[in-house]
């Protein structure tokens, strides 16, 4: 009975762990926690276009008046220009707003998902929660 | 956003009505003659991925009104369950403790994936076929696999490799690889899915009239698996847009790995 249980554990566990999710380069859910949705909203400090995800970061002014810099990860950058956000779209001094998925470190960092552009266009710049 | 070719927007189609790895249940796109090479056989050549929003784009990725957190990623077709590899029983915890150390993931770690799993990366990957060799580039981690197809035989003295060593060769219209030569690093697909040296792996390529590519891998390895596992995915043509793979550096900026904390299997 508990064989057959722990069996039937990892054969759903291999189902899940299988749905590897589109940031393949490392579990999403090892990093960031999908039921705790975020929106964070601030001025582009620094845009870092690279592999394996892109960067950027935003200068977020928090309730008590702080600065906070708060980074977030996208896909990487040919998925990114594949699916037509092109680098040029992000210039630091931008003021944007993004959704995503808090960091489980309790770090000042989350996982992106849309960039919101104060003109109305949004962008997902990184995937649903995994 | 850019405009959407017909093309484009036939493949977003198709990933949403769900495949489950049947060619032959493809609604669209129609059927056309596969196209061959001089020597006859089917001509796998082109720019080809099995899943991602790289392939797709959003739409198949959240239907609308989906709530963002649980929609899963783009799928370039359906893809069906899919069991996990059959491990002997005194094994499983060591599947467990790989599963709970995704530091040291192959990915994360941003090593060669292996084969069969890196066939399923959501990046891009080109076929090279010409008459003696069959050439697969991967944009994922640079990778690649030369193929010879002169009916040669594995070497007898390999030296371990990640993505081991492919002979391949024709079985009617269906490209058969065969792979050993494998280290043991890698994983064969999902977390902790880890095999020993002794893996072998076959793979059967088939184009379809539908121009997608029809996958199936099997994978032995007595030392580690109860029997043969196997998995069924299906490759789309890239849509023009995406005429060549590019560089993936996964080194570059691979800042991710001091900020996981959490085994995905405590979630």
């Amino acid at each position: 009975m508990k064989a057959r249980f722990a069996v039937s554990f990892w054969v759903l566990s291999g189902l899940l762990a299988s749905g590897m999710p589109a940031l393949a380069h490392h579990s999403f859910a090892a990093e960031y926690d999908s039921s705790k949705p975020v929106t964070h909203a601030g001025v582009v400090t620094r845009i870092d276009w690279m592999n394996p995800h892109v960067y950027i970061y935003i200068d977020e002014k928090s309730p008590d008046g702080k600065i906070v810099n708060w980074g977030f990860e996208g896909y990487p950058p040919n998925t990114l220009r594949r699916v037509g956000l092109s680098k040029s779209m992000l210039k630091i001094g931008d003021s944007i707003s993004v959704t995503g998925w808090v960091a489980k470190d309790g770090t000042s960092r989350f996982a992106g998902r849309e960039i919101s552009w104060p003109d109305g266009r949004k962008f997902f710049v990184g995937p649903p929660a995994k | 956003m850019k405009e959407l070719s017909f093309r484009f927007i036939a493949i977003v189609i198709a990933g949403a009505i769900g495949l489950y790895g049947n060619p032959a249940a493809a609604q669209t796109p129609a059927a056309k003659p596969i196209p061959r090479t001089a020597d006859g056989k089917p001509d796998l050549s082109g720019i080809w991925q099995a899943l991602g929003v790289s392939l797709t784009g959003e739409a198949a990725a959240r239907p609308a009104g989906a709530n963002p957190a649980s929609a899963g990623p783009a799928r370039g077709r359906g893809r069906g369950p899919r069991e996990a590899p059959p491990y002997k029983a005194d094994l499983l915890a060591r599947v467990k403790a790989l599963v709970a150390d995704p530091v040291h993931s192959p990915s994360a770690q941003c090593m060669l994936l292996g084969v069969p799993a890196i066939t399923m990366n959501p990046m891009p990957l080109q076929i090279v076929q010409t008459p003696k060799n069959t050439v697969i580039l991967y944009e994922v981690m640079r990778a690649y696999r030369i193929i010879p197809t002169d009916g040669r035989d594995h070497p007898a003295d390999l030296d371990p490799t990640y993505m081991g060593d492919s002979v391949g060769h024709w079985e009617g219209d269906t490209f058969v690889v065969d792979v050993t030569g494998f280290n043991d690093k890698t994983w064969l697909d999902g977390a902790g899915h880890f095999h020993s040296e002794g893996l072998h792996v076959v793979e059967r390529y088939t184009l379809t009239p539908q121009d997608t590519i029809h996958y199936e891998a099997t994978a032995t390895d007595p030392q580690v698996l109860t029997k043969p596992w196997k998995v069924v995915d299906t490759q789309l043509r890239h849509p023009p847009r995406a005429d060549r793979i590019m560089e993936y550096e996964c080194a570059q900026n691979n800042i991710d790995l001091p900020h996981i904390v959490t085994p995905v299997a405590s979630r």
